[in-house]
Parts: C-alpha cells; structure tokens; sequence
C-alpha cells in the first residue's frame, strides 16, 4: 500500500515538472529554459528535479513517451476507427499524434535538432529512447497485422512498422516546416501518401 | 521552408507524371484489347469493346477524381460533350459530377479543423462523418445546427489551391506549343485558372449565394441555399440544406413526361433570366449543378465559379431568330463581331456566313414561327446540320477569332441542351423568353 502511494507521488512529481518545464519552454524555448527555473517553477528543490530528471533531454524523453501512450489509449479508446480502412487508420494516428503535439510545435521542433545527433538521448537509435520505440512499434504492427488478416494488405512482417516509423518521422519533419494554414500542406501529403503505399501494398506496384 | 518547396515541386512532377501514365495506361490496354480482338468472334468482340470502355473510362474516373482540381474540370467539361464519347463512358464521367473518391472521415474532420478552428462536433448538434456529395474541390457533410436547422457543410480538400497551381504549370508546359502558335492564348489559360482559383476561395462563393438568392426570391419554385457566416470561411462553406435529387436520381424516379416539360421549361427560364437580365451566371448548366423534386421545383447548388459578361445574350438571339445579319452591312458587322470578336477582319469573317445559314436553315428554317426544343429530326438531316456547325467552329477556331465571353456563352448553352436532352422534354423556348420578358417589364413596372 506504502509502495503503491509512493509510485503515485513520484508521478505526481513526474507530472508537475513536465507541467512546467512545457510552459517555459513554450514561453521562453527550450534552449533558453534553465534547470533551475524548472524546479523552481514546480516548486521542487533543483536536487529533487535531478532525482527525477538528469537532463532537459530526459524530459523531453519522458514527454514524448506520454505523448505516444497518449496516442495508443485514444486509439485503443476510438471505436468509429475499428471499421475504417488501413489508410485511414494509420491517418488517424499520425493526425492525432501532431494534433497533441501542436501546442509545442517550438518545444518539438528543438528536441527534433537534438534528436539528429547520434550522441543524444533523444536519438531514435540511442538505447534510452529503445524501449519507447519498441512499445510503438509493437502497437503499429498490431494494427498492420490486423489488416493483413483482413486481407487488406500482404503481409509485411515486421518491416511494415519499420518502414510507419520513418515515414512517421518524415511526416513529422514535413510538419515543423509547413507554413501553410492549419497546416493543411501536411494533411494532403499526409493523406496521398498513404493511399499510394497501401494502393502499391495491395496491387503490388501500378495496377495498369 | 527549402523542404515546403521542393515537395510542392516534386508534386508537380508527380501530377505530371500521373497524367502522362494515364494516356500511357489507356493506350497501352487498348492495344492489349485490339491484340485479344483478333482471337475473339463477332459477338465476343462486341461484349469486349464495352468491358474496355468500361474500364477505360472507370480508370479516367479514378485518375480525375484523385488529382481532382484543374484536371477533374476537364473531366465534367468532357462529360457534357455526349457526342463525342460513346455512352459507357459518359456514365463514368458523369459520375464525376457528384461522387469523386474524396476525404475520409478522419480527414475531413481534421481538415474543417484546420480552417475553422474547431472539430465539427465543437460546432454542431450532429455532424454526419460520411459526405453525401463530393464537389470538384471538395465534398459535402450533412451536418444539424444546435438550434435543430439541417445545413451542408463544404470542405475543401487540403491544400487544393497549391494542387491547382501546381496542375497549371503541367498544362502550361503540355500546352507550349499551342500558346506559341497563338491557338491557345495565354490570356485564356490565365483566365480559366483565375476562374478556377476562384472557385476554391469559398468566401466568394457565399457572396455570389447571397447575390442569387435575391435575384430570385420572388420565383417560388426554385431554391437557392443559405449561408451560415458564422459556421464559413474561404475553405468551409455551410449553407441551408437543399432537398432533391441529381438528374440520374430524378430521371430514375420516371418522372411523367409534363414533370419532365415543366422541369425543362424552368431550367430554360433560369438561363434565360441570368443570360439576358443579370448578365451572369450561377455556374455552367452541368447536372451537377442542380437538384430535381417530384413537383418540379428545382434547387439551384454550387455558386463557386459565377461568371459575369457583357455578351447581350438577347441580341444575339433576335439576330438568329430574324437572321438579322441580312438586314445590314452594319447589322452583319454587328453579328460578327459578338461570334468572332472585335479583332476578326470582316471580309474573312463574313465567310462563316454560309455555314451559319445553312446550320440555322436546318435547325429552325426561317419564318417557321416559335423555336421548339426537342423535335424530333431526321438522322441525316441531324448529321448535316452538326457538319456545317463543326465547320463553322473550326474556321473560327482555325483563324484564331475566339470571343471568350461567346465561348463561354457557347459552351453553357450547350450545357443546359445537354440538360434538356437528357430530359427528354419538349419545350417551346420562344414562348418562355416572351413570357420572362414580360414577367422583368411587369416587375420594372411595380417597382417604379
């Protein structure tokens, strides 16, 4: 029972911190944003924010690991995307996905630079960010595996979640650049790609 | 910003290419199908030639409708030619009109997200997630009001005005040589594509709803929708919901032939009043762009492209009625000028003359009294009255003497022909224009 209200607090805490380091990084950027003004922001010691946080990258670690558990409950969650297409639902999570992350859009776009060193935890390569891939992964190719049973696509193995990840990725880049309204360039592009990758998927190439 | 542009580019390549594997695709299963044809007998063959038109022309829908935008234009400009292509085809591109492969739920949603601000469920009692119509530049939802009021909700598909700017680079590329020669002009590229980029600027369009919706307030059977300011902006468009059927939906419900006439009659009415009276009009007369109800009443939908003119639709058709280029040398001046436009030498011009005559002498011989639409006529007599036409046409087009505003006039009137033919009716078209003429008098008069 103790233990079970420790692990409360300590997400409590967990919470609190990333509650506002967001608001500063929003405020001030993510570089600009000290450790120091963090704790003192969630009125923690700036020793306890290390408890809980070595590094802002930490943070942001843990921030998208949310935001990822945050797409595969509100996914798991939405019964109208059960009878909808395979382009449809791949859609609908990466929609999502930028949809949560679009009040941080500056705070992603400084962890995305990050992420591009190979040193950094935040690369998608880096053993620290492994695991929070790996659950991702598993979720996609579950879906894709239900698609393939439907005999919506061929199978893939797992190179299917695989190739999702780093179009993913992809889309994501396409989104921190895009200066059109509402960001529509992105949901265009988002939308024919996928209707070609399960048009080839299924036809095996162009079905002249 | 570097990455923003090169996918515009390479999109523009990609569109390009589509297009260009398109004609490819055709070509290449028409010469699988001529290869089969050889091996196949009489009746084989027969079957054969329209499960290729079939697919052929399922395939030009599925291209279209994709790349939608300029291109999806040209395939509703085609449907309208029902001459030209055989009648498997203009089923398929006839569905274009109103069911394109569109956004799908989750899309759509996201996308009124994008131009509104908010889910459509943040905005309405109910929302319906499937649209019921899909419009060349988007698709429609149906969708209640929190006060309980039925409205359709248009949503533009993301991004289309970079879509079409990026089809108008293909075409102006494709059609180099055409603007070089002078046969098609670079001005009437420019207008088209501002026409159509005005089409995708849904403020504009509420402002020409409201502009109809006064012109025709006083005639009780025909409906034109309302605008929801407060639920609109230039990609989302809501309106008043309007009941009816399209015209393959209406035809289906065999209507009798007096619903078909009375129909006929009014669609004639509608033109006649925006040709002659308000010099502009709602959008080319394509089934799509109405709806039939079993009374006859017709709604009047999608005011994207309004086009105005100064053409005087009238005069030209007393000239026709009365032949009335023969009256004067100013008069034939007069004619010529409106078919061939301001710049068409008169000497070469007064050439088309013949053909005019002899087209008119077939269609509606001199002193024959009221036009009638819909009478029926010889096949040869048909066929020669469509030969002086083509050969009229082509020496206009030949020498370069294209008068847009008549063009477009042309190309409408026979849009509302089409219509009418698909109707079936009978229609005496004189006795209407008199009876509209004096309905605007009568009306004048009240209002002084």
């Amino acid at each position: 029972m103790k233990q079970g209200r420790r692990v409360q607090k300590k997400e409590k805490t967990n919470q609190a911190i990333l509650k506002a380091a967001l608001e500063l990084f929003a405020a001030k950027g993510f570089y600009a944003t000290t450790t120091k003004a963090i704790s003192r922001k969630a009125r923690i010691a700036e020793g306890t924010l290390f408890n809980y946080f070595e590094t802002k990258e930490d943070l942001a670690l843990f921030f998208l690991e949310e935001e990822l558990s945050g797409v595969m409950e509100w996914y798991r969650a939405n019964k109208g995307l059960k009878e909808a297409d395979i382009a449809e639902k791949l859609f609908a999570i990466i929609q999502h996905l930028l949809e949560r992350l679009e009040p941080y859009e500056e705070f992603i776009g400084a962890v995305y630079m990050r992420a591009l060193s190979p040193a950094s935890k935040l690369s998608p390569f880096s053993f620290e960010s492994q695991d929070r891939h790996l659950r991702y992964l598993r979720f996609i190719r579950e879906i894709l595996l239900q698609a393939e049973a439907d005999g919506e696509i061929p199978a893939l193995g797992d190179f299917g979640a695989y190739a999702f990840g780093l179009f993913q990725l992809a889309i994501l880049t396409h989104w921190l650049r895009d200066q059109s309204r509402g960001k529509e360039q992105t949901l265009a592009l988002l939308d024919r790609c996928l209707k070609m990758a399960t048009h080839f998927l299924r036809n095996g190439g162009w079905n002249w | 910003m570097e990455l923003v542009k090169s996918s515009q580019k390479s999109s523009a390549l990609q569109r390009g290419f589509r297009i260009g594997k398109l004609g490819f695709g055709l070509v290449g299963s028409y010469l699988g199908y001529q290869a089969q044809n050889l091996l196949l007998s009489e009746s084989g063959k027969a079957q054969r030639r329209a499960q290729f038109q079939r697919k052929a022309s399922q395939r030009v829908t599925g291209e279209l409708g994709a790349l939608k935008g300029a291109f999806m234009k040209v395939g509703q400009l085609l449907s309208m030619q029902s001459r030209v292509f055989p009648e498997e085809t203009l089923r398929e591109l006839a569905a274009l009109q109103m069911h394109a492969p569109g956004m799908h739920a989750t899309m759509a949603r996201a996308q009124f997200k994008a131009s509104m601000g908010k889910f459509p469920e943040d905005v309405f009692r109910h929302f319906d997630p499937e649209p019921f119509a899909a419009a060349s530049l988007g698709q429609v939802h149906r969708a209640v009001t929190r006060k309980g009021e039925k409205v359709a909700v248009k949503i533009q598909y993301p991004a289309i005005r970079s879509a079409i700017e990026n089809d108008f680079k293909v075409v102006r590329s494709a059609t180099f040589a055409g603007q070089l020669t002078g046969h098609l002009p670079t001005a009437a590229i420019d207008e088209v594509q501002r026409g159509i980029m005005e089409e995708t600027d849904y403020v504009n369009e509420a402002k020409n709803l409201k502009y109809f919706r006064e012109q025709f307030e006083d005639i009780e059977w025909v409906t034109v929708p309302r605008v929801y300011e407060e639920f609109s902006c230039d990609r989302t468009l809501t309106m008043s919901f309007v009941e009816g059927r399209t015209l393959a939906g209406f035809l289906e419900t065999k209507p009798s032939q007096r619903v078909r006439d009375l129909v006929a009659e009014r669609l004639f009415e509608l033109f006649e009043i925006q040709t002659c009276y308000l010099k502009a009009l709602h959008a080319d007369p394509h089934p799509g762009n109405y709806l039939f109800r079993p009374d006859g009443s017709i709604g009047m939908i999608d005011f994207g492209c309004v086009k105005r003119f100064d053409v005087d639709w009238r005069e030209l058709r007393c000239f026709y009625e009365e032949w009335g280029w023969r009256e004067s040398e100013a008069a034939e001046r007069r004619f010529l000028k409106i078919i061939c436009g301001p710049k068409a030498p008169y000497e070469k011009a007064r050439k088309i003359l013949p053909d005019v005559e002899e087209w008119l002498e077939l269609f509606h011989p001199r002193g024959s009294g009221d036009v009638f639409f819909g009478r029926k006529m010889e096949p040869a007599l048909k066929k020669r009255m469509e030969a002086a036409w083509t050969r009229g046409a082509r020496r206009i087009f030949q020498n370069k003497w294209i008068n847009p505003e008549y063009a477009f006039l042309s190309r409408a009137d026979m849009g509302l022909w089409y219509l009418l033919e698909q109707l079936g009716a009978v229609v005496n078209i004189s006795e209407i224009a008199r009876r509209v003429e004096a309905g605007r008098k009568t009306s004048k008069a009240i209002a002084s």
